[in-house]
């Protein structure tokens, strides 16, 4: 059997014109969509003036991002393309004064960008909207005490001789 | 280098920047890349950028730094050396390996997992599993004490078994529990991966 | 080597720089993927023709939905689900045009510069076998283990039950011993 996946394995080497077919369907399919694109603009452009038609637009964009949120999370498209997922972190730290996360996902709380978690009698928390992906964090409890989150993988990055956690979001795992 | 990157790495330090001008009252918010380092850590970058490997990884490290009150010298070996793992972790994991992989891979590079191991794992998975979350709990238990072959032999098996990242983050949870309690670290890691009992429908 | 050829960007880069306008860079994409899984619609069609139209029409399809494709750093398994679909349609077709089984004649011709006789003659023993497998168990084979996937990500591919996949695997390893001991022994 090994024999006869060697065999089946061996890369099958298209010539060089099956790239320059595939790119003359696309480009036909990219000017045709193009062109659709302009009538609707200009079909827009036309009803835009009148208030009926407006009124109508209106409503409609209501009714659907309505809907966007009755039928579960707002998914909001990060800048990479990536999902973005809520997610929710948590330190127990009943002395501490504040607690707030940093990470890939905020700057790493420069220029304010800290997550501020709540506490609840010690048990600090705060929900933050994460893109989809590979992610490293860490706490800070009272502004200058780094901490790795004692929930999640560490991070073995711990270039800056503070610890660090790893979190990957996966789209859609909340 | 492209115009998202060159974009990328200018909002990092004008961020930086504006910072310095805006955060006077914490020394933590002040932090500012010198012009040296600046152009050391965009060749870096470039470099990178050339080979296909990802860049945001190297940003992200850049603000950490900045974030961390590191000196501009340590934020740039520390990302020269990052840009090191994440092309060697890209070079093994290969063509179809998502940009998620190759970050979590190269932080299991650095964790001390060989890269000949990831590779393996890759090539075994196929190309439609992400192991971005195998490799970070690989990496995870390492850091742990767990031993290197028996961290991936662990892994291997796992996700080898067809276990989901779930049951990787199960894996994990519970080897972490172990060694707190005293456990051996690679007696916890053995015993945890060890496989379920197949399921009788699983028998054909 | 593995990665490092034609990797300028990755994926999820050119994904966004198409949606943006930039058709250009869906033609990286299609030389990153073309030869990849030309393997598969070639060993799964039988002939080199219908798996090209099939390969073109995959892209041509991914393209137009492009901005359905939710993970673009994966845009490389999303377009590998549509090639499997597209190849099983493309594949009922040519069953109800023709019960013959017609070997990969570009591969052979080029494996024929590359290897000694006798192995061009196993290479085509081997295609001849495949083709005699049915498609469900075909399918099953060459994504089983030419295309390295586990059974897990082939049932989100086919959208057939594991059980049922590991049959289909198992008949069609059965099924290639027979015909190739036949091959061998006649």
């Amino acid at each position: 059997m090994e024999m006869i996946v060697e065999e089946l394995q061996r890369p099958v080497v298209l010539d060089a014109s099956f790239e320059r077919r595939v790119m003359v369907r696309v480009r036909r399919f990219h000017a045709q969509n193009r062109a659709r694109r302009g009538k609707l603009a200009r079909v827009a452009a036309s009803i835009t003036h009148h208030p009926a038609w407006t009124a109508a637009i209106a409503a409609s964009l209501v009714a659907v991002t309505t809907f966007g949120i009755m039928n579960g999370r707002l998914r909001t498209p990060a800048v990479s393309g990536a999902a973005i997922e809520p997610t929710r972190f948590v330190l127990v730290a009943p002395t501490a004064q504040s607690v707030s996360v940093v990470g890939d996902f905020n700057n790493w709380g420069l220029g304010d960008s800290a997550l501020v978690a709540t506490s609840n009698h010690g048990v600090w928390s705060v929900t933050a909207q994460v893109p989809a992906g590979v992610h490293r964090y860490a706490f800070v409890v009272n502004g200058k005490d780094w901490r790795a989150d004692p929930t999640a993988p560490r991070s073995p990055g711990d270039d800056f001789g503070m610890p660090s956690s790893a979190l990957v979001v996966e789209e859609g795992s909340k | 280098m492209s115009k998202r990157t060159t974009g990328g790495l200018m909002a990092v330090l004008a961020f930086a920047g504006v910072s310095l001008s805006a955060g006077a009252q914490d020394p933590r918010m002040t932090p500012k890349l010198d012009n040296p380092s600046k152009a050391a850590v965009q060749a870096i970058v470039d470099s990178a950028k050339a080979q296909g490997v990802p860049t945001d990884p190297l940003l992200d490290k850049v603000k950490e730094g900045l974030a961390r009150g590191a000196d501009n010298a340590h934020i740039v070996a520390v990302v020269r050396n990052l840009s090191v793992e994440l092309a060697n972790a890209q070079r093994v994991l290969g063509a179809n390996a998502s940009a998620d992989e190759i970050k979590a891979g190269a932080y299991a590079l650095h964790a001390g997992v060989p890269a000949v191991e990831l590779g393996k794992l890759k090539k075994e998975s196929g190309r439609l599993r992400s192991l971005a979350n195998a490799f970070t709990v690989m990496a995870d238990i390492v850091s742990r004490g767990v031993p290197v072959g028996t961290a991936t032999n662990a892994i291997r098996s796992l996700v080898g078994a067809g276990a989901k990242d779930k049951d990787i983050n199960d894996f994990q949870q519970k080897v972490k529990v172990d060694i707190d309690q005293g456990a051996p670290p690679a007696a916890a890691a053995e015993t945890r991966a060890k496989p379920a009992p197949v399921k009788p429908e699983d028998r054909e | 080597m593995l990665g490092l050829e034609g990797m300028e960007s990755s994926d999820a880069e050119l994904v966004t720089g198409v949606l943006g306008g930039d058709v250009n860079a869906y033609s990286t994409l299609v030389s990153r993927y073309r030869d990849r899984y030309a393997r598969y619609a070639v060993h799964m069609l039988g002939n080199r023709e219908d798996a090209e139209e099939a390969l073109q029409d995959a892209f041509t399809r991914a393209y137009r939905s492009l901005a359905r494709c939710e993970e673009p750093e994966r845009f490389g398994a999303w377009l590998f689900r549509i090639l499997v679909n597209r190849c099983r349609t493309s594949g009922a077709r040519r069953m109800r045009r023709s019960q013959t089984f017609v070997h990969d004649e570009g591969a052979l011709l080029n494996a024929s510069e590359e290897h000694p006789a006798e192995q061009t003659m196993w290479r085509e023993e081997i295609e001849r076998a495949v083709g005699e497998l049915s498609a469900d168990q075909r399918e099953a084979f060459l994504l089983k283990y030419v295309e390295d996937l586990g059974y897990d990500e082939m049932s989100e591919i086919t959208g057939v039950g594991v059980s049922a996949l590991k049959m289909r695997v198992m008949r069609a390893c059965d099924r290639l011993r027979v015909l190739l001991k036949e091959v061998h022994s006649g």
